[in-house]
């Protein structure tokens, strides 16, 4: 069943300087018990649509969509209070920066216990609840694999290392069993022993709980090994979007085909200190993007008809948006 | 003697204070040794709090060694001789954007170096800083430019202008690479090993990145609570490590 299906986002911000768009109708859909792979640079708004899904924009935002239905519902056209409704039930959304996340003046235990949902709590006597409220609690902190909880409920943020705090917010936000998780970037401030800790532990909540997972990154290779499908944003355009192995394989757009080659890991044939493939030029600020295809004074293949923006164009399950894909490889036709 | 860098037995005790009279010792380092020949990269991989930035803050100098030694193509460095060795052996930090004093222009921040390091006349120092500039593929205008005004792929750049001024013989990246998108990190990275290649300078990659450490460098020291767990050639680390902590780290990179 199609869970979020969002048709040609588009989010403003009213500057001095005139109005900047910084993500530029983007699609975006998610099916039950998938998991998405969001990639893209800093700036390409990648947290911004994670932050519009969530309904967590800063007012000054000029959030408008064709379509942004949730489970069939248009979240954008409901009241106010019923989108909260919706959101807070059905999406949670783990934060970059897990330490800085939270509240950093109440002990964790105090606040895992608010993070469990009140319907949980409805058929408890009064006085039981704020024991049960924190057995709930205890409970989500073994499941995120922290057994050592008494110390762990007792300690404030700033004391735990950054790898439990990631594990208590992936907690916080499991707490009411929602139906999709955003993770935003969750990896950065981790070790490479406990990232790989942290996708076994959101890989097992996808299949036990059919959980879908919307995993932001701007590492292509975590995101690659750990999801179905995945959308490459550059510069808030959607560039390409697909199943993750058919996109890796045969890349259309020269972004990703970019993205894909600078990574060593993707080419097994790369010799030992090479030179990697990178395109020239740097990511242009959000007050001086280029009209039509944002990538065209990057792109090695740009033309005249680059200046105006291509049309997202649908292969089965593969979308892209170049007027000058590239072409399948040989032995795949 | 053709070793840059050697190191022998180095290690760091930190003292930390948990009563008037008594005090705790944290062991930062303990008995780390390797060499680096020039034109070669050494990896440091380990998770945080094993000792990567102690052994980088040592070898550049803003820490004291409380034992072992540090030999220079064949001296050794004592750390009150700071201005003597940091012309040979500079530093890069993790965050470019932070490291950089946002009051000043480029020029100004590479005049200090200048200054502070060599007996170069005004005239030689703008000549010097104007041929740093357009090695690192940046134009002469970005001297006048303040640091906000680059983008962060042209700030890691500026960074490395700064290190790289003094022609120094050694670079240590402190997480220099961590904090870059792929396209920025994949430019830096090519810019790294072209550099290497022209000028035979050694680095020190001190990096979570296993994947860039498989690409980039000759030899690979795995450290672990202060402890050196595994040094040798790259690929030999990787194929057969020698301890399990290691194994676990590698793994996890490949998973």
């Amino acid at each position: 069943m199609q869970l979020l299906d969002i048709r040609n986002l588009t989010l403003e911000l009213e500057t001095p300087d005139g109005i900047v768009r910084a993500v530029d109708r983007v699609n975006l859909s998610l099916r039950e018990g998938e998991i998405r792979g969001l990639v893209g640079e800093s700036g390409s708004g990648k947290s911004l649509i994670a932050k519009a899904i969530m309904g967590v924009l800063h007012q000054r935002w000029h959030i408008s969509a064709d379509r942004f239905s949730w489970c069939g519902e248009d979240l954008l056209r409901l009241p106010y209070q019923r989108q909260r409704e919706i959101i807070s039930r059905d999406i949670a959304m783990i934060y970059q920066e897990p330490s800085r996340s939270m509240d950093p003046t109440a002990p964790i235990g105090e606040q895992l216990a608010e993070s469990v949902p009140d319907h949980l709590v409805e058929g408890v006597s009064w006085w039981q609840r704020g024991f049960f409220r924190r057995k709930r609690a205890i409970n989500l902190l073994h499941k995120v694999g922290i057994r050592d909880h008494q110390s762990v409920l007792n300690s404030y943020p700033y004391q735990l290392s950054e790898g439990v705090c990631q594990k208590i917010s992936i907690a916080m936000a499991i707490a009411k069993a929602p139906k999709l998780l955003i993770a935003d970037e969750p990896t950065t401030a981790l070790e490479s022993t406990t990232q790989a800790q942290l996708f076994r532990l959101l890989a097992s909540f996808n299949q036990l709980k059919g959980t879908s997972i919307l995993l932001i990154s701007h590492e292509l290779e975590t995101v690659a090994r750990n999801t179905d499908t995945l959308s490459v944003l550059y510069c808030g355009q959607l560039v390409e979007a697909g199943d993750t192995a058919e996109l890796l394989k045969n890349p259309r757009h020269h972004y990703t085909d970019a993205l894909i080659r600078s990574v060593p890991e993707f080419q097994p044939e790369l010799a030992f200190k090479q030179q990697l493939y990178a395109l020239h030029g740097s990511i242009p600020t959000l007050q001086h993007l280029p009209i039509g295809c944002r990538l065209g004074p990057r792109c090695p293949n740009a033309r005249k008809e680059c200046v105006k923006t291509p049309q997202l164009e649908r292969q089965q399950n593969h979308f892209y948006s170049c007027h000058f894909p590239l072409q399948r490889s040989a032995d795949d036709e | 003697m053709s070793d840059l860098i050697e190191v022998r037995d180095l290690g760091k005790t930190y003292r930390k204070a948990t009563g008037f009279f008594n005090h705790k010792e944290i062991i930062a380092l303990q008995g780390v040794s390797f060499r680096l020949q020039a034109g070669e990269t050494l990896a440091v991989v380990g998770e945080t709090g094993s000792g990567k930035s102690t052994l980088a803050k040592l070898l550049v100098g803003i820490e004291q060694p409380d034992q072992g030694e540090i030999w220079y193509a064949g001296h050794q460095i004592n750390c009150n001789q700071y201005r003597k060795t940091n012309q040979f052996i500079r530093y890069i930090f993790q965050d470019a954007a932070r490291s950089l004093n946002p009051n000043q222009k480029i020029a100004e921040i590479l005049h200090a170096v200048l200054r502070y390091s060599t007996v170069l006349s005004f005239s030689q120092r703008e000549q010097k800083i104007s041929q740093t500039l357009r090695l690192l593929g940046l134009l002469n205008e970005h001297a006048n430019y303040y640091p906000h005004m680059f983008s962060g792929g042209q700030l890691q750049r500026v960074a490395l202008a700064r290190a790289l001024i003094l022609d120094p013989k050694v670079l240590i990246l402190d997480e220099a690479l961590t904090a870059l998108d792929p396209s920025l990190r994949a430019q830096i990275v090519n810019l790294l090993l072209e550099l290497q290649q022209n000028t035979g300078i050694a680095y020190l990659l001190i990096t979570n990145q296993l994947r860039l450490v498989r690409h980039f460098a000759d030899h690979t020291l795995v450290l672990h609570r202060g402890q050196c767990l595994d040094y040798g050639p790259t690929a030999q680390v990787f194929a057969s490590p020698q301890h399990d902590y290691s194994r676990k780290l590698i793994n996890s990179a490949q998973y």
